[in-house]
């Protein structure tokens, strides 16, 4: 079953728009909806003109949405390593490791892995009670990082792993053969060795949001007409299959009717269904003009993608 | 006598495994290179992964320390390794 759905595309194209649609036609159907804003940037609180957080609110009936604090997301994260590493170092600490730690708040890679733990915090807490999770996602570069975060990490911590294993098969040699020798320190077996157990954990973690990005996923690129949007959409296309993520359909957003052909776009994206949406002249002003969006055909496709993964 | 001869065991012994004993110091220099490498400018792993293992990695940081001092002669460090004066 697909359950996550994953609105991607250029800023300003109308993901928010066009997930929040989504959210709320998928929940008058009678499923059960959660809608995540993953950017930093939150406008789903404004769309749906409620003061949303970090915490469930409910929006209507089988309808609930959630903005994602990532600070506080990378703060908790840095909290976990910070206690693991004053409870496993053998010196007193007499020093404030607090002030260190939090430089990394801005090392490369951070705002991505609390993105990924965000995801999957939400998906076990949340993918029984609900039929249906969509994520308004942040601006490309940071979703491509984040959707590529497992793979590249899978590679380190295959190669980190077996070397892990190498060095314990050469200790336990060591140790039938000399057990006094000076190099001997620390664990001999895969179970006692507390690397290789949180090599496993990580390895474990990242297996399943690969899991749940390349099977449990429906993920569609907001495009709309014009040179600049079509250009990040095709980027993002390809990234996607390069991490081997599929692109279900693209939605063609703002246009000024449904007739036009839209040449360069369907040549783009040839064999991919694209759903059309025509502008709103005056832009979205109440929450009610959502129910103008005609979502008929995307809702059918991704209904239908559930029953045939 | 007990006494001279678990010494001359524990000797014979040390001798027998050094090259196993210098090749495991290095396997774990190489690990802990890989993952902490940033700290002398290689390229390194997803940080986050990096820093969710260093609650575990004590000695091999502290390794890692000794062989960046090592490092200065490690023509020596081989010779001594393999006993030639």
């Amino acid at each position: 079953m697909k359950n996550m759905l994953f609105f991607m595309g250029k800023g300003g194209v109308g993901k928010s728009t066009l997930s929040s649609t989504v959210a709320g036609q998928l929940s008058i159907e009678g499923f059960k909806v959660l809608i995540v804003s993953l950017d930093p940037a939150h406008n789903l609180g404004d769309i749906f003109e409620i003061q949303l957080g970090d915490e469930r609110t409910r929006i209507r009936e089988s309808l609930d949405a959630i903005e994602i604090d990532l600070q506080k997301w990378v703060k908790m994260y840095l909290k976990k390593s910070r206690d693991e590493i004053i409870s496993n170092y053998n010196y007193n600490l007499s020093i404030n490791l607090d002030s260190y730690i939090n430089i990394l708040k801005y090392s490369p890679g951070t705002e991505e892995y609390a993105v990924l733990w965000a995801i999957e915090s939400l998906y076990d807490r949340f993918h029984e009670e609900y039929d249906y999770i969509l994520f308004d996602t942040p601006p490309t570069a940071l979703t491509l990082r984040f959707l590529a975060m497992p793979s590249i990490t899978r590679l380190w911590v295959k190669e980190l792993s077996g070397m892990r294993e190498k060095i314990l098969r050469k200790r336990q040699t060591l140790t039938r053969l000399n057990p006094e020798a000076s190099v001997l320190k620390g664990a001999r077996s895969t179970e006692d060795d507390k690397v290789s157990r949180h090599l496993g954990t990580i390895s474990h973690r990242l297996e399943k949001l690969y899991h749940l990005f390349t099977e449990k996923s429906y993920v569609t690129i907001v495009v709309n007409n014009d040179k600049l949007s079509l250009a990040e959409s095709v980027r993002i296309g390809e990234e996607l299959e390069k991490l081997k993520i599929t692109l279900n359909s693209l939605c063609l957003n703002k246009i000024e009717s449904v007739e036009d052909d839209h040449k360069e776009i369907h040549s783009a994206f040839s064999g991919f269904p694209i759903f059309k949406f025509p502008v709103m002249k005056e832009g979205i002003r109440s929450v009610k003009q959502l129910n103008d969006f005609k979502t008929r055909d995307l809702i059918n496709h991704i209904l239908l993608k559930e029953k045939k993964p | 006598m007990k006494k001279v001869w678990r010494v001359v065991d524990q000797v014979q012994r040390d001798k027998a495994t050094g090259m196993l004993e210098f090749e495991i110091k290095e396997l774990e220099n190489i690990f802990v290179l890989l993952l902490y490498g940033s700290f002398v400018g290689l390229p390194s792993p997803p940080t986050a992964m990096a820093f969710e293992l260093m609650p575990y990695m004590e000695e091999e940081i502290k390794l890692m320390i000794s062989r960046a001092d090592l490092a200065q002669d490690p023509l020596g460090a081989l010779l001594g390794m393999l006993e030639i004066d």
